[in-house]
């Protein structure tokens, strides 16, 4: 649309944008002063907005005794992340070797993650953590690798058999997860799998499968069909032609596609409830903290949302692009 | 591409949702037809359909489906009419300040939805924010009661999902057909002329793939509603899949919970099967 031009338009355009903004993000505000104040502080009656910052919170979250020497682990901690991001940051600039790089920050990544507890005397919520990431990145590779090829058989095949396999993905994407949740827990208690992070893996794969072969598949037809065909002329198969010629084409919608997963798995609540009694995700070990008297509750639910947020807002940051164009594309959400 | 190739390049996805969305969807209706709880989980009895005139003879049940439509019928129009909206406005802002506005639109869509109804319920809580500003401008308390808390799911309803619809629009806009408005503006077409002869045309197809996916999500809305009701089980303002939860999950019936589960998939197919109608004739025109 051509722009609005009179003075006034454009000053209760710039009001209202600047007033949804604030009402967007108002309880991440909230939530993160809450946080960062003592219990006296977060539970008085008339808010409060000047206040003496404290950790404490994430203290009693992540860690069960205050270590002897803390500004020097942080310090520490700080640095290997601080290296590791510029590594992955700066990889792109780095001549040749791109594989070697990446494979480094993300070996840097593990033993910084499984160090931490040898360093700390970490608490439960951090076990929590280290779940979600498992179990996050395992459906990812999972769910994305079968999508992928699914979703290029699809794009590519115009028979009607086709046709049954999207529309029965397109069914199965709009039932309800407790249609299929008890089903599992019965499976799971039959196999003996109940409580295990493989169980949850599994399940979130095939939850994930309808939407993921949906987008897969969309962007697999913006690849033109002779980039594949003059391959196979040249003698590749069609699985090498595809690994090599097609997927490098079609990366950018593979990402933006394995950011959804991402999301997906991160956020996963009600499968993960039930299918689980003591390795919870994030999501199921913070809906434990509200509810019930215990006051340091209001602060650690605060503490615990802020820490479940930050990677996510990361994430934002650095994929913004991909996730418009995901959206774009025709995503379903969820 | 040949039949047998899809078939091999097909084949673990097909697995994958063969065993593990069509045998539970088949098992979930032979468990709806069996007295099970947590004890006996392995060796279920029979009892017939006993569980779905147990569900359709429950009042909570039916409850429960009311504030489902009404959830629906509140929600599903605020986000179309405030996401088209926004979009509209977002797109005469330009530069960096678009980029930034849009992460921070994002935000309550992008987070664990567990974790934004709790810093959404931080607002309300005793010591919220909200609460306090409620209760200076109306000088009355504010109390969690069944109205309150239904409240509270609309409203947050409409807060977390607006900026999906608001990117898909913003995304439409984007493609408008350049020439149209130009010729309409040669006419002397009025900006809302042109929003309500140009741009709306334009993004129906958008609309009509909002609402229908919106309408099956909104209908089996749980996170939200489960954070903002079952974590305060005197308030009851359950949806059917946080009364379907609570069936299962506290009362342990899990064959009645089944047989709800089953009723909601019926449900649904009002709004799947012309879903399905519309994809199956856009698959045969591509072909």
């Amino acid at each position: 649309m051509d722009r609005v031009t009179s003075r006034w338009g454009r000053i209760l355009i710039q009001i209202i944008l600047f007033l949804f903004a604030i009402y967007s993000i108002v309880p991440f505000v909230w939530t993160a002063l809450q946080s960062i104040k003592t219990v006296r502080d977060a539970g008085s009656r008339i808010p409060k907005l000047l206040f003496t910052p404290t950790m404490e919170n994430y203290e009693d979250l992540w860690l069960r005794s205050t270590p002897a020497n803390p500004e020097a682990l942080a310090f520490f901690l700080l640095l290997a992340l601080v290296l590791l991001v510029g590594l992955l940051l700066f990889a792109q600039y780095i001549p040749g070797r791109r594989p070697l790089v990446y494979g480094l920050a993300v070996a840097g990544f593990t033993t910084l993650l499984w160090g931490i507890p040898q360093l700390l005397d970490t608490d439960r919520f951090y076990d929590f953590f280290m779940n979600t990431l498992i179990v996050t990145v395992g459906t990812i590779v999972i769910s994305i690798s079968i999508g992928c090829l699914a979703g290029y058989a699809l794009a590519r095949y115009i028979g009607l058999l086709g046709v049954f396999l999207l529309l029965a993905a397109l069914a199965f994407r709009a039932l309800p997860r407790f249609a299929f949740v008890l089903p599992y827990y019965w499976i799971g208690s039959a196999l003996h799998l109940l409580d295990s992070r493989m169980l949850v893996i599994i399940t979130l794969v095939a939850v994930n499968q309808p939407f993921t072969i949906w987008m897969l598949r969309s962007f697999f037809m913006e690849v033109p069909k002779d980039l594949e065909e003059s391959a196979m002329v040249d003698g590749a198969n069609r699985l090498t032609s595809f690994l090599n010629v097609i997927v490098p084409v079609a990366w950018p919608g593979i990402i933006s596609t394995a950011l959804f997963t991402l999301l997906l798995a991160y956020n996963e609540f009600l499968l993960v409830r039930v299918l689980t009694q003591t390795n919870w995700t994030l999501p199921v070990a913070i809906s434990r903290f509200t509810g019930g008297e215990d006051p340091r509750h209001l602060t650690l639910a605060a503490a615990a949302s802020v820490s479940a947020t930050i990677p996510i807002i990361v994430v934002i940051l650095l994929f913004q692009k991909h996730l418009v164009k995901g959206l774009a594309a025709g995503a379903v959400k969820g | 591409m040949k039949r047998n190739i899809f078939l091999v390049f097909a084949s673990p996805s097909i697995l994958v949702m063969t065993l593990l969305m069509a045998l539970p969807l088949a098992m979930a209706i032979w468990l709806s037809m069996h007295f099970m709880t947590f004890t006996n989980v392995l060796e279920p009895q029979w009892v017939g359909l006993r569980n779905y005139v147990d569900v359709l003879g429950d009042a909570q049940f039916w409850q429960s489906f009311e504030f489902t439509v009404v959830y629906i019928a509140v929600v599903v129009p605020s986000w179309i009419v405030i996401g088209f909206i926004m979009a509209l406005l977002l797109d005469q802002q330009s530069g960096l300040a678009r980029g930034i506005y849009l992460s921070i639109y994002l935000l309550p869509f992008i987070i664990v939805p567990i974790v934004g109804t709790i810093m959404f319920r931080q607002l309300f809580e005793p010591s919220g924010i909200l609460r306090w500003l409620y209760q200076e401008i109306f000088n009355t308390r504010f109390r969690y009661t069944e109205q309150t808390v239904k409240a509270l799911v609309l409203f947050h309803g409409v807060w977390y999902v607006t900026p999906f619809t608001l990117v898909v629009y913003f995304a439409g806009l984007q493609t408008l057909p350049q020439d149209l408005l130009e010729a309409a503006g040669i006419d002397g077409a009025s900006r809302l002329q042109k929003i309500r002869y140009v741009v709306i045309p334009h993004v129906r197809s958008l609309t009509l793939f909002i609402l229908l996916f919106s309408i099956m999500d909104s209908y089996r809305v749980f996170d939200s509603v489960y954070v903002l009701t079952e974590l305060n089980p005197i308030y009851k303002a359950h949806t059917v899949m946080t009364y379907t939860f609570q069936t299962s999950m506290r009362l342990q019936r899990l064959g009645k919970a089944n047989a709800m589960a089953v009723l909601t998939v019926i449900g649904i197919m009002v709004v799947l099967i012309p879903n399905l109608y519309y994809s199956w004739k856009e698959q045969l025109a591509e072909r």
